[in-house]
């Protein structure tokens, strides 16, 4: 993978922010608001890549963005459908990470 | 019988109609709006007229980032947002136990309905934000250790944004589901 930097320190901080104060609220909250966190924490890495150049993954980090964007309210009013999408999430970036293999082999 | 304030169907029909939002354009919001909505907040009810709470309006957008970096639960960056914050020092000299009273809370939440009502009548969307670290927000806002943020309404005008539609999700809870006639479990009047 072209080894540059897709986040600023700023950037990243913001991101730790974002974990630490899900991992405080978390101890309270309803244990399916963790799912959420990630899946939220993941969509808003993502925001902060996509003002950076993405030469490789930039159109799959865009799909994926859009999508989780699209469903991440779901675990409001329609729990099995939110598992349903967790589900099909790590087979998304599984591919992507073989194609991105492939890329550099 | 004194004549009614408001057309009480209009009023129904108006709260049926309010929806969270949670996309606004980057319009700022004009000042004296927001001192419509504090003043709704000021005219909700309060345990024993005790009105232990504050309302911190925010509307530098670098603020609102970086509580926005310390609240998971606020899914967008607002143009302008209301902590409403527990006075500690009040309630200690109305001699209520914060720990052990939870009119606290509910006074939060009357509050709190009043400003999205207001906002709503404005035109204004508004979401509450209550999954946010406590000690974090007080950080970024310099609150001294006596006032505790306790709920955070975003606020901004609504951007339209296309409602996903679930075909699994549960039928909506009405009315009748959650009101009782007399006894527990008696839906019928």
């Amino acid at each position: 993978m072209a080894e540059q930097l897709v986040l600023t320190e700023r950037e990243a901080l913001d991101i730790i922010a974002f974990l630490v104060a899900s991992a405080e609220i978390s101890t309270y909250e309803p244990t399916y608001y963790g799912s959420f966190r990630l899946v939220d924490a993941a969509s808003r890495l993502m925001a902060h890549m996509q003002k950076h150049d993405l030469p490789l993954t930039g159109e799959f980090i865009a799909e994926l963005k859009a999508h989780i964007d699209e469903k991440k309210t779901m675990m409001m009013f329609d729990r099995p459908a939110w598992v349903e999408f967790l589900k099909g999430n790590p087979a998304l970036v599984a591919s992507e990470l073989k194609r991105v293999a492939e890329v550099e082999e | 019988m004194s004549a009614p304030a408001i057309d009480a169907d209009s009023l129904l029909a108006f709260m049926k109609k309010r929806r969270v939002c949670r996309s606004f354009t980057d319009a700022p919001v004009d000042d004296d709006l927001l001192w419509k909505i504090a003043q709704a907040g000021r005219w909700a009810t309060s345990a024993g007229n005790r009105h232990l709470h504050k309302f911190v309006i925010v509307r530098d957008p670098a603020k609102i980032k970086l509580i926005r970096a310390m609240s998971p639960g606020m899914l967008t960056e607002p143009p302008v947002l209301i902590v409403i914050a527990t006075d500690e020092e009040r309630a200690a000299s109305e001699q209520v136990q914060i720990e052990l009273d939870d009119s606290t809370w509910i006074d939060v939440g009357t509050a709190a309905m009043n400003m999205s009502l207001m906002a709503s009548a404005i035109g204004l969307g508004s979401c509450p934000v209550t999954s946010f670290s406590q000690s974090g927000v007080s950080e970024v806002l310099g609150f001294p250790q006596s006032l505790k943020p306790e709920y955070i309404l975003i606020l901004g005008w609504p951007k339209p944004v296309e409602r996903f539609a679930s075909s699994t999700a549960p039928k909506a809870i009405t009315a009748r589901d959650l009101t009782f006639w007399e006894t527990p479990g008696n839906h019928e009047r």
